[in-house]
């Protein structure tokens, strides 16, 4: 059933302002499709009947399984070019630079809901990249969490399959990444900077422990918690950062209303969170 | 041209500028409204605003002129008519209903903004064509956006004239087109040196060319007879602080040309843009003039640009191939 542009526009509206997540336009027929899924699964006839089973006390239960529809919950490397371009090209040389005049030269990264690993490994080969430049001498640390200890092993053992390596660059294919009959298999030097742990980032007496990362990736993780849990979360990710440091959320995701602290850092293609 | 009267024009043009006081001005930018001076006087084939549009112009220097007569006026050129239509029934720039009678349009403009569409319609014909640096279509596209962003900011902040922020986001890079098309060489070399780097064009082209799209952009809309409002956001687009007639209406057109250059609408890419939101003193500026901007969904402002960025991409177009 196609959708009717008033429909899409409150689920859109409701999608955004429960999960933080905004639908563009172009996502329409996308959307759609999900919906058709999760319709038929309920057993509702029209979107708008959709829209008010959400909208019930059980709606929550059941706004979990339209966002995993949404999300395809899969990961792969390379995802979000735009925010790798910014750090590249602007926010990791004014971090290393203003830690640098400080003597400091160690860079702490966190991947939040790590998954099986793509994210964090995709910063570890870019970071790696620059080890002969602008990083010589420095102490990289990468850390990935995650709730799920299965995604958590597949991260630690980094074999992957072609989906997840499709976006890899040329350059990078070649020199970190080993086809072994269609089994993609990370080389040691890109895991070597990168450590798995397993967190819920609801365990308070955990997270104040994650202390001083320069920047902290949270991709499409936050869309699952209601408000009041994602306001706690997000302040412990402020509290986690360098005083400059930066905090990245996934495509598409919004902290607004979550979190006032944080300053909105525009670049092409995306925004950052600045401590 | 002798060395005194080219002194005499620059300083007029500086003091027209600043309101006749020179108090705070800065001498960087006199140097650099001078180099661009000397730049668009060397270009012999400058274009020139059409015909029917400087007697447009000059009909509306009348003091008791009709509205009719205007539309008369208009209507003998076709393209122009179009143009008109086009820009005031466009998706980003709607009236309540669909405006079909030239009169109706100009009625709806009013007549203190027929003046700046039919200058704009002007600029539109003279570079409407590839001829430069770049795709000419990416220009308009960015041109446009900014236009409409502009106007979407200035409603939020409760700015009396929303057509005035409108055209003034249109017509605020008069002087890249310039650049592009008379200064091709030097322009791309120019684009050359900041290419995925973080460097503001501006900057770059203060230190390789002595001058930069704002000044010589300013000395454009100056010979064309822009109204004064219009040649500051030429010029201070990129510093909205330093304007002195408006300045909200500069910052306007400096943030929303700041979120077009960071979504789909930045020249194909030629321009790596990062700020600061909260750094920006446009932004200072406009949560001024209206606290409740403070509250503003960012993020979602800057997902529904994504989404209009089809819209003004099929106004460009629509503009452009309306010949008839």
């Amino acid at each position: 059933m196609s959708i009717s542009d008033k429909d899409f526009d409150q689920l859109r509206d409701f999608i955004y302002n429960i999960c933080g997540m905004y639908f563009h336009s172009t996502k329409k027929y996308f959307l759609e499709s999900r919906l058709a899924r999760r319709m038929e699964a309920t057993g509702t006839k029209t979107h708008m009947d959709y829209y008010q089973l959400l909208k019930t006390l059980k709606g929550a239960e059941e706004l979990k399984f339209l966002m995993d529809e949404i999300t395809t919950n899969e990961t792969y490397f390379f995802r979000n070019v735009p925010q790798l371009n910014a750090l590249e090209t602007k926010l990791l040389p004014e971090i290393v630079e203003a830690k640098n005049k400080m003597g400091f030269r160690k860079l702490r990264i966190w991947s939040a809901g790590s998954s099986s690993g793509e994210e964090a490994y995709t910063l570890s080969m870019i970071l790696l990249e620059k080890r002969a430049t602008l990083l010589k001498d420095w102490i990289i640390e990468i850390v990935g969490t995650d709730i799920n200890e299965t995604v958590i092993s597949q991260a630690k053992e980094g074999v992957y399959s072609a989906y997840s390596v499709r976006n890899i660059p040329d350059l990078y294919k070649r020199k970190y990444i080993r086809d072994e009959k269609g089994k993609f298999i990370l080389s040691p030097e890109v895991k070597k900077f990168v450590t798995f742990n397993k967190l819920n980032l609801y365990d308070d007496s955990k997270m104040i422990f994650m202390k001083s990362f320069d920047f902290i990736f949270c991709a499409n993780v936050l869309i699952y918690f209601d408000t009041a849990s994602k306001s706690k979360v997000v302040q412990h990710f402020y509290n986690n950062l360098q005083p400059y440091g930066y905090f990245f959320v996934g495509q598409s995701e919004s902290l607004h209303g979550v979190n006032d602290k944080f300053k909105t850092v525009h670049f092409p293609g995306g925004f950052t969170y600045k401590k | 041209m002798g060395l005194m009267t080219s002194l005499r024009q620059f300083i007029s043009l500086a003091v027209s500028l600043t309101k006749n006081s020179l108090k705070g001005f800065n001498m960087d930018k006199l140097e650099m409204i001078k180099k661009a001076e000397q730049l668009v006087e060397k270009i012999d084939d400058l274009p020139t605003i059409p015909v029917v549009a400087t007697q447009v112009l000059q009909l509306l220097d009348q003091p008791e002129v009709r509205i009719e007569d205007v539309a008369d006026l208009m209507l003998s050129d076709q393209v122009m008519t179009a143009r008109v239509m086009k820009m005031i029934n466009s998706p980003v720039y709607k009236p309540g209903n669909e405006i079909t009678s030239l009169k109706r349009a100009l009625v709806y403009l009013g007549l203190k903004h027929i003046r700046e569409v039919a200058l704009t319609t002007s600029f539109i014909k003279a570079f409407e064509v590839d001829s430069g640096a770049f795709e000419i279509s990416t220009f308009w596209e960015h041109s446009f956006g900014v236009g409409m962003v502009s106007k979407i900011l200035a409603e939020k902040i409760g700015y009396a004239d929303l057509e005035k922020a409108y055209i003034a986001g249109i017509i605020h890079d008069l002087g890249v087109v310039f650049l592009s098309n008379f200064m091709q060489d030097e322009f791309k070399r120019v684009l050359d040196a900041i290419l995925n780097k973080p460097v503001k064009l501006v900057d770059a082209e203060a230190q390789l060319l002595g001058t930069t799209h704002c000044e010589i952009g300013l000395c454009m809309a100056r010979k064309w007879n822009f109204p004064e409002a219009y040649c500051e956001v030429i010029a201070y687009h990129h510093s909205p602080s330093e304007a002195t007639i408006d300045p909200v209406l500069c910052a306007i057109v400096n943030l929303s040309d700041l979120f077009c250059s960071v979504r789909e609408l930045n020249y194909g890419g030629r321009e790596w843009v990062s700020f600061n939101l909260f750094e920006e003193k446009a932004w200072q500026i406009l949560k001024n003039e209206s606290p409740s901007l403070g509250k503003l969904d960012i993020e979602r402002f800057c997902y529904e640009l994504d989404d209009a960025i089809p819209d003004v991409k099929e106004l460009v177009d629509s503009i452009f191939n309306s010949k008839e």
